[in-house]
């Protein structure tokens, strides 16, 4: 009944790094059975430190994979890029109900928001419904953090980028999303920081949206 | 004469300990002991420990201290969310002759009496049954809890429970039932469904709704409440289950804050104008609905502008009662590593503020229930005045002649008492 406990055995397989600051941490999955959207508690064996991530590979996967960005001064986000292949980690879930109403459905429209990392969770959905009718608009500082870009269909991620001039909007998801430009949706989304959360939601509830259509998952 | 064994209990936190101290001590009392005071010197004591922020695990640490210097050569059994905390720790303890954790606490009295029968079993040994409780004798309260649920996955960031209660359980819609008829049998008046996090009930697709729905079905004279929920834990149609006669016009909706910001940096599943729409849904079926809630003051980076949200938000919901609680750092949660922590004396400020505006509130909504009827369960009768709660939850007096309680007394409000914790006056009808 109590299954935050590390029954099976998690070992490192893999650290890829995607940018200067943000890595793609795999590990074995024991037996672990999971939805799209759910998060982890993840930390190195031994070390008493855990912190929350979202698993970014589908479920089809036979390896676990979670996208991690580098925190300064951070603990575990630091401990983990440090991580060999065969080392063991700790780790406890899946917990969450991110995304796992989102199953698609024929017709429905689905808006995905994402800020840095918190595009996680709709990695792991794309990659498990390649069908579904989805637009991911991803906020992010430069074009270098627009994280396995050729994963997803060419149009339908887009990214707005908050410093220089290469993403497909250049300004915050909030400045893109006030343009109108994005056509409605049946659902929305949204997982990152809190204070682009709460911009967007505002934005997003004026623009005619009733709270059963929005859906968030907070990082920080 | 065989000497009945004695035992006593500590209990500290939330209302579901409460309740499970109190299947707990009919258990024992069913097994033949003699319940003592929680203070008194027995050959058993529980303690029900809590672990909810840093204070509950000083204050539970102190009242094992405390229970295992007076009982030397009793058994002192420490239970609750500590227990599973820091199990090991406390298994450690020489003091401590079991350490029994959540899903094993229903199961206390065959551990005891196997310990004085000669069979010792280490606690792991048993079988976990998180609903395994006795149900509670009448001889305690005149309302009694049925719990439906455990455990809770939110993950909110000032709090350590998920990760203490566990994963959310729900118990079998036939054993509540099964459950709420024995109570009511037993002559329970009132039940109150309780849960960690109720909202949260599923039970192969039967959701919170639909339990609630079958135990008003249930016959018997006898009234339902609903212990706290989460806002986020019900349809938009829950409000229409109220008109039952059963059930309580009442609920204790956590708010936590009024600031969206706020809620979302504490990863509530809500924001304010959601809360705020279902209490108006409500009062638009029942004007007179009561709602009372919780509020977190000195969340990590909350602002002044933060702070008034959550003021006019109290003013405008009109809540009855706001229990306050200043933000507390818990170790091993997210709230306890967010920088813009709120100094100590801000905290003390706006709970202040809050208190004085839940006290204006609770006498503005007894000020509204005057002249209007009430069925007040009979909780006690003193001197002639009988004391109880109607089924909006306003405490009420009123002057009797058969001194009987737990029963049902229709009533009419007259007045309030001037005192900073009010209770309404009525005459009987
Ligand atoms: C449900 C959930 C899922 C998450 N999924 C992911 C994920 O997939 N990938 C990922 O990289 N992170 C994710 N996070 C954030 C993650 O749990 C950690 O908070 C983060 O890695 C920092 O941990 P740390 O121990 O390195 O830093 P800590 O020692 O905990 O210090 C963190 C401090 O830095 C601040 N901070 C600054 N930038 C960030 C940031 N980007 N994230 C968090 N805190 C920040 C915080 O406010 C805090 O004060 C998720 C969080 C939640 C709640």
């Amino acid at each position: 009944m109590h299954t935050i406990t590390d029954v099976d055995k998690y070992t490192v397989e893999d650290v890829r790094h995607v940018n200067d600051s943000t890595y793609v941490l795999q590990f074995s999955r024991g037996g672990m059975e999971f939805k799209p959207g759910q998060h982890l508690n993840l930390g190195t064996k031994g070390s008493g430190q855990h912190r929350e991530y979202s698993i970014y590979s589908s479920p089809d996967n036979s390896s676990i994979e979670v996208l991690i960005k580098l925190v300064d001064d951070g603990v575990v986000s630091q401990q983990l890029r440090n991580v060999q292949p065969g080392d063991e980690l700790s780790v406890k879930g899946p917990y969450g109900f991110f995304l796992t109403d989102a199953k698609p459905k024929k017709g429905e429209k689905l808006l995905f928001i994402a800020s840095g990392t918190g595009i996680a969770p709709f990695h792991s959905f794309i990659m498990s419904y390649p069908e579904a009718d989805y637009r991911l608009i991803h906020g992010i500082r430069n074009i270098n953090e627009a994280y396995d870009r050729e994963h997803y269909k060419a149009d339908r991620y887009f990214a707005c980028t908050s410093r220089g001039n290469k993403g497909d909007f250049n300004g915050r998801i909030t400045d893109y999303l006030l343009s109108g430009q994005e056509k409605k949706a049946d659902k929305v989304y949204l997982c990152g920081n809190s204070s682009m959360i709460y911009d967007a939601m505002d934005i997003l509830r004026a623009q005619g949206y009733r709270h059963d259509q929005l859906f968030t998952e907070v990082y920080f | 004469m065989k000497v009945l064994k004695t035992v006593a209990f500590k209990t500290l936190g939330c209302r579901l300990n409460q309740f499970e101290t109190d299947a707990l001590v009919t258990g024992f009392h069913n097994a033949g002991y003699h319940v003592v005071e929680g203070d008194e010197k027995a050959d058993v004591t529980v303690i029900n420990t809590c672990t909810v922020t840093n204070q509950s695990d000083q204050k539970s640490r102190h009242t094992i201290n405390h229970a295992a210097a007076k009982n030397r050569d009793g058994l002192v059994v420490v239970t609750g969310c500590m227990a599973d905390n820091y199990k090991e720790k406390l298994e450690g303890q020489e003091q401590i002759t079991y350490v029994v954790d959540n899903d094993r606490k229903s199961q206390i009295v065959e551990l005891v009496n196997g310990h004085f029968t000669g069979e010792i079993i280490h606690p792991d040994k048993m079988m976990g049954d998180r609903f395994g409780f006795d149900t509670v004798q009448k001889s305690l309260h005149t309302r009694t809890s049925v719990k439906i649920q455990d455990g809770c996955d939110n993950f909110c960031t000032f709090c350590i429970i998920p990760s203490v209660r566990g994963r959310a359980v729900s118990r079998p819609v036939k054993d509540v039932l099964d459950n709420v008829r024995r109570v009511v049998d037993n002559g329970f008046k009132e039940v109150v469904i309780t849960g960690v996090n109720i909202g949260r009930y599923d039970d192969e697709g039967l959701t919170f709704e639909n339990v609630v729905e079958q135990v008003l079905e249930l016959p018997g004279d006898f009234r339902v409440r609903i212990s706290s929920l989460e806002p986020d834990g019900f349809s938009e149609d829950f409000h229409q289950l109220f008109s039952h006669p059963k059930l309580a016009p009442h609920l204790h909706l956590c708010l936590q804050s009024g600031s969206g910001e706020i809620l979302l940096k504490m990863r509530r599943m809500y924001s304010a104008n959601y809360f705020m729409e279902t209490v108006e849904r409500f009062r638009k079926a029942i004007p007179d609905f009561n709602f009372t809630t919780d509020v977190i003051v000195g969340f990590p980076g909350e602002t002044d502008d933060d702070f008034q949200k959550t003021v006019d938000f109290i003013r405008e919901a009109k809540f009855s009662h706001v229990h306050t609680f200043r933000f507390s750092r818990r170790t091993g949660t997210r709230a306890d590593r967010m920088k813009e922590q709120v100094s100590g004396k801000v905290m003390a400020e706006r709970s202040e503020v809050i208190r004085k505006i839940s006290e204006e509130n609770r006498h503005a909504y007894m000020h509204s229930m005057q002249g209007k009827e009430q069925r007040v369960l009979i909780e006690k009768v003193a001197g002639g005045m009988a004391s109880g709660y109607g089924e909006h939850y306003m405490p009420v007096a009123f002057a009797v002649e058969d001194p009987t309680t737990n029963r049902f007394e229709q009533v009419r409000l007259t007045g309030t008492t001037p005192s900073a914790d009010p209770v309404m006056q009525g005459t009987l009808i």
